[in-house]
């Protein structure tokens, strides 16, 4: 399984990012996810998120859940971006895309990519209120 | 023997500092480290039952046994995505 992670402090690029897409003859699905900044944080407004990554772990964890999703799913590639620092209100925070043969298996990993990077991936969020 | 402890996100928060060593005897273990970090650092205490431990790049659980030159990372639940 081809696997691509950037965590970066740049804004994500989706257009560029769709436009290096590959996949083989025998894959039939691409699932795409964003993640994007919502404008509130319970109850109160917010303009922005600010991130914390503990980048070297970040890395590593990821790549242990992307060995682990390629034992359960027949996946061609993963590519996965996410945004640190200071990302605002109606920007992309995760981008991640799944390319396998079926849309069922695609689906699944990527679900459960999100899922156990909320779990298990040392990023944290803080809420900034006012102008960013 | 000298372990490095490392805080991230609101625990920097709790102990005023991102980073800081401790000295332990041979053998401690990761729930000793934690105790000693609350002798210090008295607010992290109320966080015990929520922290993330991590030696190096991997999670760990209290019972692992430090050894010198030990990279700790403490943190609360991770919030990616």
């Amino acid at each position: 399984m081809k696997k691509q992670v950037t965590i970066t402090a740049e804004p994500i690029n989706e257009p560029a990012l769709l436009a290096q897409r590959a996949m083989s003859q025998g894959m039939g699905a691409a699932v795409c996810f964003l993640g994007v900044v919502r404008g509130t944080e319970g109850n109160a407004n917010i303009s922005a998120l600010e991130y914390e990554v503990f980048q070297r772990m970040a890395e590593h964890q990821i790549n242990l859940l992307l060995d682990e999703m390629a034992k359960r799913w027949p996946i061609e590639s993963v590519r996965l971006v996410h945004r640190v620092g200071l990302v605002k209100v109606n920007e992309p925070s995760l981008w991640v895309e799944v390319v396998a043969p079926h849309r069922g298996e695609a689906f699944a990993a990527c679900q459960c990519l999100i899922d156990e990077l909320k779990r298990a991936v040392p990023i944290w969020k803080k809420p900034v209120k006012g102008d960013p | 023997m000298r372990v490095t402890v490392c805080f991230y996100s609101y625990f920097k928060d709790l102990t005023g500092c991102a980073r800081t060593t401790e000295e332990l005897t041979g053998g401690s273990t990761l729930d000793d480290l934690f105790r000693a970090l609350v002798v210090r650092f008295p607010r992290l205490g109320t966080m015990r039952k929520a922290t993330l431990m991590a030696v190096g790049v991997d999670y760990q659980s209290r019972t692992y046994v430090l050894r010198e030159g030990d990279e700790v990372s403490l943190f609360p639940p991770v919030q990616g995505g």
